[in-house]
């Protein structure tokens, strides 16, 4: 019996920025269903790794692959039925500033899929309730809220549709503790309920560690381990350990 | 703010299509005089006694059958003119500023709301005159209406 | 023969990277442009955006258009009228002023005024969006930037920019009008019925398609340079300047082509 497609694959990938490869045929693929946290230092090309999968950026040479087939290019109508399948939680939230807390958690129901304001509210306060946020904060603008309600309120946004594949850019960065440890807990939540693929960069080892059922670590533009949260203080691997050890 | 620059355009725009329409009408008695040629003079133009703004000239309209100039003008009510005034259409300068000037004749009896001006004086082709100084035709040249 | 080579050829050099960047920079506001006409032009529109950016673009610019345009329309008076006054011609005044304010000052000081505040405010907030990492964020929202953002505004501004302008004309006028009839002993009636009897319908005409040539410049480069952004906050000034600056420019280029076109001779 063959095996299905991974849900979500990088194959050969290569990204160059200025004469430097950020990713050096990079390989690595990710099953469905599962959450995979790719770890590594400052400007290891995490947040590139992932731009590439969204289809926000085209490798110069490789392929990413959604359930077996490659990424159209920028091609408007293939486009927007990839991003109808996923959710982005980006590193500062990235809320529209200029919209109610409700309105960008409904963005894509009334923007894209045409769904009337009345019903979009409704499920936008329905998700607003599944990461735990009042409906009080429904009508307030992004800007009156601390950066942990921004970060739920932007997950609220990236699960409203139920998507197949959600993408995590440093959720945890920028927040104290708590707040950082309610985020993951959110996620855990999140992935268990919509049985999604997700897919996380940090370097926030706590993070991974909750977040992950698999980590892998980039640096010098390729995965160079690849285990289970587990597995992270018993490897031999160097750059692991040395990552480890500076996170600790 | 911007609904009082809208209101104030609005408001302009208006007087500057209507000017001469409610000038005459409201204040003052009209007297009518037929030119044959009213040259530059507009609506609204000022009608003068010995240089004294008396009236406004609130209509200028084309008689079809005689394609004499038809001009109403509104005069203020204590004005009063001598119904053998003669009405000449005259200029500030050169290019512009054309207006009535009215006058006053020695008849006992005084023109009456809706009289007509009988003696009138129409605007002057200066630079034809001057043409024809120049170069004189062979017949005699017309001047205005009498 | 390495020395002379470095010397000699090195402005040459620069000149031709200037030259090719410039050129590398026109084509790609080409592009953004054809992208941005494509997206008016094919749906999905958002009438929503549309009027927001109308509002903001027309309504709150109204204040300073009819400031601008009471005083040059007062000062232009003045100085036709000591021009006509060589000629002994100070009564042609009206209709010279308000020639001059349809068909070059109406448009294109309104149009300047836009530039100033309107480009340089859309290169900002859309800036502000990019580097923020917004503009991403929506468009794997399936909602395309160009769609949401970019023709809305470039819509609206071509509308607004007309209205502004016959506003600016109006209250232009009106300005000679206090002028002359205050300080410069005319009828008020006769300034009025002079000017209304010698503007054509094509006077205003060709003052409202330049408006709405500006108009799509005006947005053009807010967007554009809002949308190319980087550098964080910096970046984010950088191309609000950058947009009134090369709005401005572009108006006074497009202003002298129209108008040689809009000339019979």
């Amino acid at each position: 019996m063959t095996q299905p497609a991974p849900k979500l694959e990088w194959r050969g990938v290569t990204k160059r920025f200025g004469g430097e490869a950020v990713l050096d045929r990079l390989d690595l693929s990710i099953e469905a269903g599962r959450s995979v946290v790719i770890i590594g230092g400052s400007g290891q090309g995490k947040s590139v790794t992932l731009k590439l999968a969204l289809g926000l950026m085209r490798p110069d040479s490789g392929q990413v692959l959604l359930d077996g087939k490659p990424l159209p290019g920028f091609a408007g109508g293939a486009q927007r039925r990839l991003f109808a399948r996923a959710g982005v939680l980006f590193q500062g939230a990235a809320l529209f500033d200029s919209l109610t807390v409700w309105e960008n958690v409904a963005f894509r129901l009334i923007n894209a899929d045409g769904v009337p304001r009345a019903r979009a509210r409704i499920r936008a306060l329905a998700a607003l309730d599944q990461v735990h946020l009042p409906a009080t904060v429904a009508d307030l603008y992004p800007s009156e809220l601390s950066g942990g309600m921004q970060k739920r309120a932007a997950l609220a946004r990236a699960v409203v549709a139920d998507p197949e594949v959600l993408f995590f850019d440093e959720p945890t960065t920028g927040l104290d503790p708590v707040t950082a440890s309610t985020i993951n807990a959110l996620i855990v939540d999140q992935v268990k309920r919509l049985g999604c693929t997700a897919v996380s960069i940090t370097h926030d080892l706590a993070s991974a560690r909750t977040i992950a059922d698999e980590i892998a670590m980039l640096h010098g533009g390729r995965i160079v381990w690849r285990g289970r949260p587990g597995d992270l203080d018993k490897t031999d691997n160097p750059q692991v350990r040395r990552f480890v050890a500076g996170g600790a | 703010m911007g609904v009082v620059v809208l209101g104030l355009t609005a408001a302009f725009l208006v007087y500057l299509f209507t000017v001469g329409d409610f000038g005459g009408g409201r204040r003052g008695y009209e007297l009518t005089a037929r030119f044959g040629q009213v040259g530059a003079l507009a609506q609204g133009a000022d009608v003068r006694v010995a240089g004294v703004k008396v009236g406004t000239v609130s209509k200028i309209t084309l008689d079809p059958a005689t394609y004499f100039a038809q001009t109403r003008l509104a005069i203020d009510p204590e004005v009063k003119l001598p119904s053998d005034s003669t009405a000449k259409i005259t200029s500030d300068g050169l290019l512009g500023g054309a207006h009535v000037v009215i006058e006053p004749g020695g008849a006992p009896d005084n023109l009456k709301p809706g009289g007509e001006i009988q003696n009138t004086q129409g605007a002057i082709d200066l630079l034809g005159l001057i043409g024809e100084v120049v170069r004189p035709k062979a017949a005699p040249p017309e001047t205005g209406a009498e | 023969m390495g020395a002379l080579n470095g010397g000699v050829t090195a402005p040459i050099r620069a000149i031709g990277r200037l030259a090719s960047g410039s050129l590398a920079e026109v084509g790609a506001v080409s592009l953004f442009a054809l992208r941005g006409v494509a997206a008016m032009v094919i749906g999905p529109w958002f009438p929503g955006q549309i009027l927001r950016q109308f509002a903001a673009i027309g309504f709150f610019s109204l204040p300073v258009v009819s400031l601008t345009a009471v005083f040059t329309g007062a000062a232009l008076a003045l100085n036709i009228y000591t021009g006509g006054g060589r000629f002994n011609a100070e009564q042609i005044m009206p209709q010279i002023v308000a020639l001059g304010l349809t068909r070059e000052l109406g448009p294109v000081l309104a149009a300047l005024m836009l530039a100033g505040r309107v480009s340089a405010t859309i290169a900002a907030e859309i800036g502000a969006m990019r580097a923020t990492e917004q503009i991403d964020a929506m468009r794997t929202l399936s909602t395309d930037p160009f769609h949401y953002l970019v023709a809305p505004r470039i819509v609206a501004a071509m509308v607004a920019l007309p209205l502004l302008t016959l506003v600016a004309d109006t209250i232009g006028i009106a300005g000679g009008w206090l002028v002359a009839t205050l300080t410069l002993d005319f009828n008020p009636a006769v300034y009025a019925r002079s000017t209304v009897d010698f503007i054509e319908a094509w006077d205003v005409g060709s003052g409202l398609v330049k408006a709405v040539v500006f108009g799509f410049i005006i947005a053009l480069m807010g967007c554009y340079n809002g949308y190319t952004a980087s550098g964080g906050a910096r970046g984010v000034g950088r191309a609000a300047t950058q947009a009134m600056v090369s709005a401005g420019i572009l108006i006074f280029a497009s202003d002298y082509v129209l108008t040689t076109l809009f000339t019979d001779r």
